[in-house]
């Protein structure tokens, strides 16, 4: 098959550069910028924020991605709100929505899926997420430990897919018992998302190899990606199924290589110190077991940006430059798509990248560097190193 | 209180035949709708499905100078939250009035995605909570709450929604809620809580509204009853130090003569498959029982010519209402016509009206 390429939707605010520290385009964060009022979004003339992601979104769809991931966390706004919205101005673009099953009544959650893929042509899908647990799931309203959080999280999708063709369906689970429910007609004749799944723990991959169609994962050494999505390929064929796997990682793409690292340089110049030493430290606490992971593949001692330099055309402080994953790619319009082709050879079947600012980029690589990568063509599947 | 006009969104479907025939413009489901016959080519292949005309029926309440739409809650149709969302950027003006039950998950959750309808559309979205149907219905839903919780959830959902959206840090522990350390920072502060709209005729609802409803919505009934029960929810309200609108749902059939509604209002109850005569549909001057089912949800409809339409809903005005939440089938063609023929005539004559009170 070939690879599916996804762009990335910036809940978290746009600073216009790596450099910048200013989040505000678009009116994400009225009252902060100085220009517009605080509260409700947009100045006088009526825009708000969502104006903007529409931009990026048509943007994405023009330059040849699939679609792009809306990231739901505390502070940034909601993807389904976000994906209902722009369902009317896009054509192509998939909407990948990360959510946690534990927020949602499954039945609703069915019937709002089979609307969204009404109201776009079939182009919604998820990303399941469960949960970093912490203090944090408790903001949410929600008091499920980790390990439980998954059964509920695999109780949820038996459900959903339950109810999908119409019914009737009957379920008896720990967190949720339905009877004789199915989706009404014409909802019950749409096609069921895709389903991207995001975790890293035993418990996540239990309930990953059960129902996902791609396993996703941000960025990790090479080698470890590797381990990962074999261990996860094992435990979904002892249950006899198939599934494919996901990489989301920033990317920094320019000219030439010098350009791409200059980037970084003044980014990484700019970064609050007191950050720096967070990221040094232990960190916040977190029962995730990916975002642990993530914190072990970080240099220990770090003077200059190049120590976090820990593959080529690997850099490990992206997060430094704003929220989210570590790794990413740094280097030549040629350089990134070579990565990208290695992580296609240990196994990746699917790419969610990002770079900012999201409106440009979205160009800038649609254009420069999804043309030199290779993939995977139709029907060599079966050809794929393991090595 | 200003006065507003709400126009029902049918999710479920539509149709120009009273309720005997459900249909769902634009579908592309062959179970819904017949397709040409063979001999006719048909261009319009999958490219549109109901909501579509949903879309439609929103732009013609905006065109025709309605205030806001009701999104309908049915189990049997499109999600209302989705179809809010779909139809928001249709309209720079038209309040999002979007119905649904608390049973859909977190109210934390549903208050987050709030937010970010409240920060898109500057200010427009609003809640309607309804109870929902009977215990079976609602374990089809994936809802096992006993009768006696119903209205107990809807309050701590209400309270909680209430509670992230506008303190931080805010802490909940209820029956059917917890929060620690809640409420919204950054972008997502700030932002209205949606006004909440809640009905229901039983004293423990009357009790759920005092304390938590911006708008009681009051089932279609002849004017002198809703003033007693107005009279009733205002001291309940006022009794928790809170202050209550009225809103009312009702349909209306309004034809250029008095004969032409009757003769109307008769054929729908005959496409209905009631028997006409078996009962007296007339429950009141100008307001007919029986067009409605479980789907359309309205308990009466004013029946009559475009003037005495809008004289009763002055009459309502009148008696306390502020939030009309009309609807009439098919739900386009009426929107224009109601908002042509009827609502400037009530606009103006309770603009006149208040100004000679004044
Ligand atoms: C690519 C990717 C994207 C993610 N996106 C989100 C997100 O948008 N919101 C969120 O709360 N968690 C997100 N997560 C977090 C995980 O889904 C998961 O909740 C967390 O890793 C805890 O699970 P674990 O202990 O099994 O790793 C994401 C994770 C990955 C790998």
């Amino acid at each position: 098959m070939t690879i599916d390429i996804f762009w990335r939707i910036p809940t978290h605010g746009e600073p216009s550069s790596h450099r910048s520290r200013k989040p505000w385009r678009g009116d994400w964060f009225p009252g902060n910028d100085n220009l517009t009022k605080p509260g409700l979004g947009g100045g006088e003339d009526g825009s708000t924020y969502i104006d903007y992601l529409a931009e990026i979104a048509r943007a994405a769809e023009i330059s040849g991605f699939q679609g792009g991931l809306i990231p739901s966390f505390p502070s940034t706004d909601e993807p389904w709100v976000i994906s209902s919205f722009l369902a009317r101005e896009t054509k192509t673009f998939r909407f990948m929505i990360p959510f946690q099953p534990g927020f949602l009544n499954p039945v609703v959650a069915a019937r709002q899926t089979a609307s969204l893929q009404r109201a776009t042509g079939g182009r919604a899908l998820y990303n399941i997420i469960t949960g970093g647990g912490g203090p944090q799931q408790l903001w949410w309203g929600d008091s499920v430990p980790h390990d439980d959080r998954y059964t509920r999280t695999t109780e949820f999708l038996d459900v959903v897919r339950g109810v999908w063709r119409g019914g009737p369906f009957s379920y008896q689970g720990k967190f949720y018992q339905v009877e004789d429910a199915g989706l009404p007609d014409p909802l019950s004749e749409e096609d069921f998302p895709e389903i991207y799944f995001s975790g890293s723990s035993d418990a996540a991959l239990a309930s990953a190899s059960k129902h996902a169609d791609y396993y996703l994962s941000w960025l990790e050494p090479f080698d470890a990606l590797r381990d990962k999505f074999n261990r996860v390929k094992e435990r979904t064929d002892a249950l006899g199924r198939k599934i494919k796997t996901a990489v989301r990682v920033d990317i920094l793409a320019r000219p030439t290589e010098e350009e791409a690292w200059e980037e970084i340089r003044r980014g990484f110049a700019n970064v609050d110190p007191a950050a720096l030493a967070r990221f040094q430290g232990a960190g916040e606490r977190t029962e995730s077991v990916g975002a642990q992971r993530q914190r072990g593949f970080r240099p220990t001692t770090i003077n200059s940006y190049t120590d976090l330099i820990t593959e080529p055309n690997i850099w490990s402080g992206f997060s430094l430059l704003r929220g989210g994953q570590t790794q990413g790619i740094v280097g030549s319009y040629e350089q990134v798509a070579e990565r990208l082709d290695d992580l296609v050879r240990l196994g990746a079947d699917a790419f969610i990248l990002a770079s900012t600012p999201h409106l440009e980029e979205a160009y800038r690589v649609g254009e420069e560097v999804l043309p030199l990568v290779r993939g995977r063509p139709s029907g060599s599947a079966t050809l794929r190193a393991v090595g | 209180m200003a006065i507003e006009f709400i126009w029902q969104l049918p999710t479920g479907g539509d149709g120009r035949h009273g309720d005997a025939t459900q249909t769902r413009r634009g579908e592309r489901s062959g179970l819904t709708r017949p397709p040409f016959t063979e001999g006719v080519s048909d261009p319009r292949g999958e490219r549109f499905n109901f909501l579509d005309h949903l879309h439609q029926i929103a732009r013609a309440a905006d065109l025709a100078g309605f205030d806001g739409i009701q999104i309908q809650h049915d189990p049997q149709g499109d999600e209302s939250w989705i179809v809010a969302g779909y139809l928001a950027r249709g309209s720079r003006r038209l309040k999002l009035l979007t119905e649904f039950e608390a049973s859909r998950g977190s109210a934390v959750y549903a208050a987050k995605n709030a937010a970010s309808f409240q920060r898109f559309t500057q200010g427009r979205f609003a809640w309607q909570i309804s109870p929902g149907g009977d215990a079976a219905l609602r374990r089809q839903q994936g809802d096992h709450a006993p009768d006696s919780d119903i209205l107990p959830r809807i309050g701590e959902f209400v309270e909680v929604a209430k509670g992230v959206l506008t303190q931080s840090p805010y802490r909940f522990k209820g029956r059917f809620f917890e929060v620690l350390d809640g409420g919204f920072n950054g972008p997502l502060s700030n932002n209205p809580v949606p006004p909440v709209y809640l009905s229901g005729g039983s004293p423990e609802a009357y009790a759920l509204s005092a304390q938590w409803a911006d708008v009681h919505v009051l089932d279609a009934a002849p004017v002198d009853e809703l003033k007693e029960t107005i009279a009733k929810l205002e001291a309940l309200a006022a009794g928790q130090g809170r202050s209550l609108a009225f809103g009312l749902r009702i349909d209306v059939l309004a034809r250029e003569t008095e004969s032409e509604a009757v003769r109307d209002a008769q054929r729908f109850l005959a496409q209905s498959g009631r028997a006409v005569g078996s009962s007296d549909p007339v429950v009141a001057p100008g307001l007919w029982a029986g067009f409605a089912t479980e789907r359309t949800g309205a308990a009466a409809s004013l029946v009559g010519s475009y003037g005495t339409v809008a004289e009763r809903l002055v009459k309502y005005a009148e008696a306390g209402v502020s939030s009309f939440i009309l609807a009439a089938i098919p739900h386009l063609e009426e929107a224009y016509r109601i908002g042509e023929q009827v609502l400037p005539v009530v606009r103006s004559r309770i603009a006149t009206r208040l100004s000679k009170a004044a």
